[in-house]
């Protein structure tokens, strides 16, 4: 078999440029597919961005009584950590608050010229699981005699969070989708191809090829026209995020738009990877099932 | 070398084509398989190489019944059978050289074996000057020569040929029939169906004749009548 590997890449080659029309068509249906999938994959990485910079903003802060002792601190943060939901309990004195907040505003005015002692209360930031549990958590936190209010992030958290759970979902079934969508195209296609060499391959089995001999050259032919499908989605893709990606990061600099060049990579090496893989796999299947119901 | 026991062929349109038939052809025999039109020659021939499954019966080929041959080793069965077509099924796109090599590809053969190995059979059908022609450049004589150096390149026991001369001319065909008495003498079975009375008259071999499916005569040195 292996004496034969020059013949079959000869073959593909030749089987790709005489159906030059037939292979271009796979070749663009490849790229479309694989854009269409690449921008969505983008889109999905984006707002997980997104989701990830809501989620540490899933915090409820409890304010306690100014006088406080250490003591009792120490025992509310135990008891804080108890309640159903919470994952992580921060105590947070009211120096690290005042120097947080003279961090934020200082530049704007020089606070200690205003207040000369630090007015805000100690408090712990309490992490929940989910989104739902801010008010539930909120609402027992103050049922806690030494704890004076509790607050949250507005609503809006968890509506962009289950929003964006939404698009994920939605986007990770469409990537599916249109994965099946482009191997069935695929496959179509490159049936035309194995179809217009039917006498080929009849005299190919009378003369006494194995199904694998015939199945090679197209094989072949479906990598190469996978690999150059991948490539052009590839370099669409790449010019247009950088484009898109760059400028919107400029104009809206508080968008959390992924721009890390590793997981970019990543991306551009799974399209180049999925194309080769769509159109090996969708060469097999097609000459497979013209070689089944033909032959 | 090939025998054919109770063997009927009925296809999906329900024409019973072959009817019980028995026969049995020795090793290096030539027999001619003559017979009207329709009645069910290519059939025959056909379920040699596992081109078609007998309904019922058995359809032995050195040895191995083909009717019950896993299709993986189909491809091997077919490499010890050569078929000739009265329509040579040359592939149009590639020479010659490259249709009897093709013989040898599939074979896995390695590539200095089947350079001389194509040669050789090129050489023995006469077809050596023309092998970088390509099909669309050859007299029907000279595409039915480069079949036969197709089927032959293999070197196997079994040589089929299909009406071999049903588009040809007389003296061509008469050319024709003298390559396979050749091959023939180089120890390969040869099963030739046709419609040519003078060829058969003339050669004096084994004569089987078929009508509607069933064999209603066989003879040794026999005509292409009674
Ligand atoms: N694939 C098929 N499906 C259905 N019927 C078929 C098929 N092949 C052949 N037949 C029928 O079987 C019968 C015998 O055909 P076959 O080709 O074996 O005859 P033949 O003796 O070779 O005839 P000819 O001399 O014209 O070549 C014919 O009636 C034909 O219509
Ligand atoms: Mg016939």
């Amino acid at each position: 078999m292996f004496s034969n590997i020059e013949f079959f890449i000869v073959e593909a080659f030749r089987s790709f440029k005489r159906g030059a029309l037939m292979s271009l068509v796979a070749v663009g249906t490849i790229t479309v597919s694989l854009v269409l999938f690449g921008i969505f994959l983008l889109l999905v990485i984006n707002l997980g961005n997104v989701v990830g910079d809501v989620s540490s903003r899933l915090d409820v802060v409890a304010y306690v009584d100014k006088d406080i002792s250490l003591k009792e601190a120490g025992a509310l943060q135990i008891e804080l950590a108890k309640l159903q939901g919470v994952t992580k309990v921060r105590y947070i004195s009211n120096d690290e608050s005042w120097k947080e907040f003279r961090k934020d505003f200082g530049a704007k005015l020089d606070l200690n010229e205003v207040v000369r002692y630090n007015p805000l209360p100690h408090s712990f930031m309490l992490t929940v699981r989910t989104p739902e549990l801010l008010s539930t958590v909120a609402d027992e936190v103050v049922k806690n005699d030494l704890v004076v209010e509790a607050s949250y992030s507005d609503k809006m958290v968890a509506k962009i969070k289950s929003l964006v759970d939404a698009v994920r979902i939605g986007g990770a079934a469409l990537v599916i989708l249109i994965s099946i969508a482009t191997l069935l195209i695929v496959v179509n296609t490159i049936r035309l191809t194995v179809l217009a060499r039917e006498t080929d391959i009849s005299i190919m089995k009378l003369v006494g090829a194995t199904n694998t001999f015939v199945k090679f050259p197209f094989i072949i032919e479906g990598i190469i026209i996978g690999v150059i499908g991948g490539v052009s989605a590839f370099l669409i893709l790449k010019l247009a995020y950088d484009a898109v990606a760059m400028r919107l990061a400029l104009a809206l600099p508080f968008l959390p738009i992924m721009t890390d060049q590793g997981l970019l990579l990543v991306v551009y090496v799974v399209m180049i990877f999925g194309g080769t893989a769509l159109g090996m796999l969708g060469a097999y299947i097609s000459v497979s099932k013209v070689l089944k119901q033909k032959f | 070398m090939i025998e054919l026991i109770n063997v009927s062929k009925t296809y999906s349109n329900g024409i019973d084509v072959l009817c019980n038939v028995n026969l049995n052809i020795g090793k290096e025999e030539f027999v001619f398989i003559v017979g009207p039109s329709g009645a069910g020659k290519t059939t025959l021939m056909r379920l040699l190489y596992r081109g078609e499954n007998p309904s019922s019966g058995k359809v032995i080929v050195d040895r191995v019944n083909v009717a019950e041959l896993d299709a993986e080793q189909v491809p091997y069965l077919r490499r010890n059978i050569g078929v000739v077509f009265q329509d040579y099924k040359l592939l149009p796109k590639r020479t010659v050289f490259e249709n009897v090599a093709f013989a040898l590809r599939v074979t896995g053969a390695p590539r200095s074996t089947i350079r001389r190995k194509v040669m050789q059979s090129l050489e023995l059908v006469g077809m050596l000057r023309r092998a970088s022609a390509f099909p669309d450049e050859l007299s029907g004589g000279e595409k039915q020569r480069a079949c036969i150096a197709r089927a032959i390149v293999n070197n196997p026991p079994i040589l089929l040929a299909d009406e071999p001369t049903g588009n040809l001319d007389p003296t061509t065909s008469w050319d024709i029939i003298q390559l396979l008495e050749k091959i023939n003498k180089r120890n390969t079975t040869v099963l030739v169906a046709t419609h040519n009375k003078s060829i058969v008259d003339d050669m004096k071999r084994r004569v089987v004749a078929l009508e509607n499916g069933r064999i209603v005569r066989d003879q040794q040195l026999g005509g292409y009548n009674v």
